[in-house]
This record gives C-alpha cells, sequence and structure tokens, in this order.
C-alpha cells in the first residue's frame, strides 16, 4: 500500500481527496500545514502539495523536501494557474495539477508518478502477461514462460510501462530509449518494435499490447 | 566662482587672454630689443640739425685747402656716418674729392647745375648739406649726403633690420594660437561623440546605462543631468515592474480565489454522485460537472485575455519543431476524443522549425481541441493535417461539428478563440477559419 502525505489547508477540498484516495487503496496522511512534514516525509511514497498555505508556502516546502528526498515524486495540486507559477511549480515538482481537478486524473498521475520513480513493487498485469516493475521481468501467465528480451527490447519495453496509457509519439520513443535525436524517416524504432511485437504479443500481426495510433505514435495501454 | 574656473568657457577665455597678453609681450619686448640694439651701435643720436650744424663748423674751420685736408675731414666723417656720402667742388667747379657720393655727379659744375642741385636737393632724399669751405668761397664747396632713413626713429630702423624675425614670430604665433584652439575644441569635440557613444549603450533590461563624469565642466554638466535622466528611467521601470508584477499577482490570487470554491463544488457533486441517485439526480450531479469544467474554462481563459490585453502575458519563443508539437499535443488529447468515439486522423508531414512559444502553441491547440470537443461533439470526427505550399506551411484541425453559425448549445467558444487570435497574432502567424454545417476547418498558416 503506498503512503501518501497530502498537505492542503482547505477543510473540504482535504477531506474529500484524503477519502477518495483512501477508499483507492491509498494510505493517505493529510496535514493542514507544512510543519510536521519531517514526521512522515521519510515513510511516504509521493508528496501532494497545494501551494497557498498558511506559513510556509507549497512551492519553499516542495523544494525543501526535493533538495533532501530527491527520489520522492512531488505532484503540486493547486488553484493557482498562471504559466509563472506552474514554471516555478515544475521547477522542483515532478507534475503540476491545476484545481479544479477530477479525482481520477489525479489517481492517474499518482500512479504515473509512483511508477516513474519505482515505488510500487507491483505486478502489472497486462492481458496475457505479468510485468514485475522493480526488476523488469516479463512472465506469460497463460504457459507460465518467462519472455526474455534483449537489452534495447527491454529498455523500450520498460520506457512503455513507464508511461503506462499515455500515447507515445515517435520522437518521445526514441529520444527516450536511444537518448539520440529522432532523425525523420529513421527505420529503427519501427524495426525494434517489430521484434519487440513477436516477443509479446499474442498475434505480432494484430497487436493488442502495443498499440499503434496512426499518424502520431504508440501506446500501451492497462 | 569656483564652478566658473571650471568651465569650458573660462577655459577659452584664458587661451584668448594669454593670446592677447602674448601679441603686446611681443611687440613690447622686440620694440626694446630694437631700441636696445639699436643704442648700442650708435650712441648719439642721429639729428639732421646736428649734421648740418657741425657740416659746416667743420668746413668754415678748414685753413689751407689740400685734397689731402678734405679726403681726412671726409675719412673722420665716414666713420660718424657710415652710410653717408661726401664730395668737393673746387671753385673752379671741378669735382676734386668724392667719398661714396650718389652716382652720376658731373667733372665739371656749371651755375646752372649747381643750382639744380641744390634745388633738387632741398629737402629731399638723401638729406643734403652744401657747405662752403674756410671762410670764403675761393675753395669751392663741400656737399654731405646722408640718406633719410638713418635718421628715422629706432623702430622703424628695428622693423627694417628685424621684419622677417617679428612676421616670422607673428605667423608661428598665429600657428600656436590656431593649434591650440583646435586641440581644445577638438577635446571638446571628442567627449561630446565619447558621450554620444556611451548614451547609445544599454543595459541586458533594454534601459541605458550611466555615463563616467570625468570633468565638471559644461559637459560634466550635461552628462550629470544624463545619469539624473537615467536613473529616473530606471526608477521608473521599476515601478512599472512592480505594477505589473502586482497586477499578475492579483490576477493569480483571483484565479484562486475562484477556483477553490469551485473545487469545493466539484467536491460536492463528486460526494454526491457516489450516492444512490435517481436519473433526475444523476442528471443534476452530471450538469453540475459539466458547468464546474466550463466555468473552470471560462477564468482560465478570462485570466490569459486579461493579460493579454495588457501585453503582461509571459511571451518567450523559441525555434521548435512545428509537426512533432503538435503530434505530442494530439497524443495528449487523443484519450478525451476516442472517449467520445471521435473518428481520429492525424497526418503531419514536416514543417520545419517555427519560432514560437510553447506554452503560446500549446495553449492555442488546447482551446481548438477543446472547442471542437464542446461543440462539435456531433460529427464525431476530428482531423489534424499539415499543408505547405509555396508560399506558406501550415496546420489544418477539421471537424464535422455543425459550424460555427450553429449556435452550439454550450456557449464560451468567443473568448477562447480570442485568445487564439492574439496569440496567434502574437506569434507572427496567421489563421483562417472555415465553417459550413459540414463542419469546420481552422487553419495556422506561416508564411514563408
Amino acid at each position: 500500500m503506498n503512503q501518501v502525505l497530502y498537505i492542503e489547508d482547505e477543510k473540504e477540498i482535504g477531506e474529500w481527496v484524503s477519502k477518495d484516495l483512501t477508499d483507492r487503496g491509498y494510505q493517505v496522511i493529510w496535514l493542514t500545514s507544512g510543519e510536521d512534514i519531517d514526521t512522515y516525509i521519510s515513510k511516504s511514497d509521493i508528496v501532494i502539495l497545494d501551494v497557498m498555505l498558511p506559513g510556509l508556502d507549497g512551492f519553499s516546502i516542495g523544494r525543501r523536501i526535493k533538495k533532501e528526498h530527491s527520489d520522492l515524486p512531488i505532484l503540486m495540486l493547486s488553484a493557482r494557474t498562471s504559466v509563472e507559477d506552474k514554471i516555478e511549480g515544475l521547477d522542483f515538482a515532478d507534475d503540476y495539477l491545476t484545481k479544479p481537478f477530477h479525482p481520477e486524473e489525479l489517481v492517474a498521475r499518482i500512479e504515473v508518478l509512483l511508477r516513474r520513480f519505482h515505488k510500487q513493487d507491483e505486478k502489472i498485469e497486462l492481458q496475457h502477461l505479468i510485468i514485475h516493475t522493480k526488476d523488469g521481468r516479463v512472465v506469460n501467465h497463460e504457459s507460465d514462460v518467462e519472455i526474455l528480451l534483449t537489452g534495447k527490447q527491454y529498455h523500450l519495453f520498460q520506457f512503455f510501462i513507464k508511461h503506462l496509457n499515455q500515447i507515445l509519439t515517435k520522437e518521445q520513443i526514441y529520444e527516450g530509449v536511444w537518448g539520440e535525436r529522432y532523425i525523420d524517416g529513421d527505420k529503427t524504432l519501427m524495426v525494434h518494435i517489430r521484434y519487440l511485437r513477436e516477443k509479446i504479443e499474442k498475434n505480432p500481426a494484430n497487436p493488442t499490447i502495443i498499440e499503434t495510433i496512426r499518424g502520431i505514435g504508440y501506446r500501451v495501454k492497462l | 566662482m569656483n564652478r566658473f574656473m571650471k568651465s569650458l568657457l573660462a577655459k577659452y577665455m584664458l587661451i584668448i587672454i594669454v593670446a592677447i597678453l602674448v601679441v603686446q609681450l611681443a611687440y613690447l619686448l622686440v620694440g626694446s630689443i630694437a631700441i636696445f640694439g639699436f643704442n648700442l651701435q650708435d650712441d648719439e643720436d642721429v639729428d639732421t640739425q646736428v649734421v648740418e650744424d657741425n657740416w659746416h663748423r667743420d668746413a668754415s674751420n678748414m685753413k689751407n685747402i689740400t685734397d689731402d685736408k678734405i679726403e681726412k675731414l671726409f675719412k673722420n666723417w665716414k666713420e660718424k656716418y657710415p652710410e653717408a656720402g661726401m664730395f668737393w667742388v673746387n671753385a673752379e667747379g671741378k669735382l676734386v674729392v668724392e667719398i661714396d657720393a650718389t652716382e652720376g655727379l658731373p667733372d665739371e659744375w656749371t651755375p646752372v647745375f649747381t643750382a639744380s642741385f641744390i634745388k633738387e636737393r632741398y629737402n629731399g632724399n638723401p638729406f643734403t648739406v652744401i657747405a662752403f669751405v674756410g671762410d670764403k668761397e675761393k675753395d669751392g664747396f663741400i656737399v654731405i649726403e646722408i640718406p633719410r632713413n638713418t635718421f628715422d626713429p629706432p623702430i622703424l630702423k628695428a622693423s627694417e633690420r628685424f621684419g622677417y624675425l617679428i612676421i616670422i614670430g607673428v605667423i608661428a604665433f598665429i600657428l600656436l594660437f590656431i593649434i591650440v584652439s583646435f586641440l581644445f575644441f577638438r577635446s571638446i569635440q571628442k567627449r561630446l561623440l565619447k558621450f554620444q557613444d556611451s548614451m547609445g549603450i544599454r543595459d541586458v533590461d533594454g534601459l541605458p546605462v550611466e555615463v563616467e563624469i570625468k570633468k565638471e565642466d559644461e559637459i560634466g554638466e550635461l552628462e550629470k543631468s544624463y545619469n539624473q535622466m537615467v536613473d529616473e528611467l530606471r526608477e521608473s521601470r521599476k515601478r512599472q515592474q512592480q505594477e505589473e508584477n502586482l497586477r499578475r499577482e492579483l490576477i493569480a490570487n483571483l484565479s484562486h480565489d475562484l477556483r477553490t470554491p469551485l473545487t469545493k463544488v466539484r467536491a460536492q457533486s463528486y460526494t454526491i454522485m457516489q450516492e444512490e441517485l435517481s436519473d433526475q439526480g444523476k442528471q443534476a450531479a452530471k450538469a453540475i460537472e459539466t458547468s464546474i469544467t466550463n466555468i473552470d474554462r471560462l477564468i482560465e481563459n478570462l485570466m490569459s485575455y486579461t493579460l493579454l490585453m495588457a501585453s503582461k502575458y509571459k511571451y518567450d519563443p523559441k525555434e521548435m519543431d512545428m509537426s512533432r508539437f503538435v503530434r505530442e499535443s494530439v497524443a495528449t488529447w487523443y484519450p478525451a476524443f476516442e472517449k467520445e468515439e471521435f473518428k481520429i486522423d492525424v497526418s503531419l508531414d514536416s514543417l520545419g522549425q517555427w519560432m514560437m512559444d510553447p506554452i503560446w502553441m500549446e495553449r492555442i491547440l488546447d482551446n481548438l481541441f477543446q472547442n471542437v470537443l464542446r461543440h462539435a461533439k456531433s460529427g464525431k470526427y476530428i482531423s489534424v493535417k499539415t499543408e505547405s505550399r509555396e508560399q506558406y506551411d501550415s496546420i489544418i484541425i477539421t471537424d464535422h461539428g455543425p459550424g460555427m453559425k450553429q449556435e452550439s448549445h454550450e456557449k464560451g467558444a468567443g473568448i477562447g478563440l480570442t485568445i487564439v487570435n492574439m496569440m496567434v497574432k502574437g506569434m507572427n502567424l496567421d489563421w483562417k477559419i472555415k465553417s459550413s454545417e459540414q463542419g469546420t476547418s481552422i487553419q495556422i498558416i506561416r508564411f514563408r
């Protein structure tokens, strides 16, 4: 169970979010100011921070947390929506969600961050596959056979798993996995995706795990 | 007084005064040297009367006239007056002795010639004295001729003698004066040009920088006033910046204060939706949800509009790959369209690098996609394509909605499109809307 440290001074919003997140299976610690965060910070997997707080503001708290715990994801949740605020927030925070928000969106973003920071020891079940996110093992649970991926295939699949449900453009994938600038017309990515599909898809000619989004890129949807 | 002494005026006055004094002093000096020098050579004053009297006296004092005696007399006089010429005409009218006399004197002196000679020389040049020798006229007469200028005042003589020196001196002095004046004005000119140059220098914030004051003269005063002006400019820029920040902060706070209760409304409506509700209740809760989204959008647009109108919206353009940018934007909107069961047709060729602010472009695309989602839901179709022609590159977003003239049941597209317009124009791009009952197509154009 992931622990969420949530700092919000508005009582109604705080109650609502805490309840909703608790219902969804998170352990929530809700504080109305940044005073006592040190008590809980070490056990938390993610921090959700409001900006306008009594005493120290959310930006200052966030910066301090990030300085001391750089591997702790921070999600800013604020009714301040100006470009300047977002820029200031994203300078240290990992995501910035503006109020009013949908609880589904908040959860989706929390999940993305937890995955990105390897805070989940969960096994992801993806059709006939079980993916162990910590060590990156991929097992076909129908046949109970581990699927062995080569270096590039592994990195490519990991990249998709880190960005579950997100549509990724060819450029984003290539630059994320190869770490080089994508050159228009480069077939390397397509070739690797074909090999990867041959290993993980039941029917590589009609892929269901790595979806092709025409004109845009690819997506792995949970 | 101290300030006056430091002024350029005072300096130039000084140059002029020195010049006048030097001229005066030079004249005095030359004059005194001349007098002094002349006196060294001739102790006695040269006076025509004295010469005449002495000549007569010496002539009449002569006894037992012989050629030798006359010659001796002449030599004595020659020592005293080196410029003088002398001759003796005896009683027979013959020119006997002659020293340095005027050329062309006849050997035989007729009474007629003698008379005309006397007439010619009377008050003429050279100064001539004719005296009978001894006490009788039987020994003829002696004549002395001295050039008149011998009797000129010393200064005149000096000017004749040292004239070229004085002329050279005067020319040299005039040249010196011209050079000093030239240097003086050139230094002023140089400082003014330097001042002009430093006035052209801009700081990183686009404001002029203060100049260094080296001298406390008129130009120094000018520089001081200029620095004061720069100071005031900076001060006013600072005030403007503060006002800008205040305004931005005000808008940000207002937006925050509006959104916080809106979030609370969503919290309540969300809680209600978790309950067992009648169909009517569900519909009402959903309507609240939609309204919250709309109000949120409106607040956002209103804030942006206010900032854009006041030119306070942060603008930071850079070179970006446009089709890549659009692809990434469509990728984030894709799930929303997918959820509404849209047919999504994306075909993006390379459009090259566009000079744009990514935040602005994102905002433009967000507003356009948002409009399609809200107003063209019925068409269930969106296409995002590129179009390149010789004159332009463009992005075309097409939907199959009821068109813009058709009143959509959700309003509020106006301000969103106004913002699109302002931002497109703000980035030196253009756009076109084609709308009919078959749908709307919006083209964002960059001319080459």
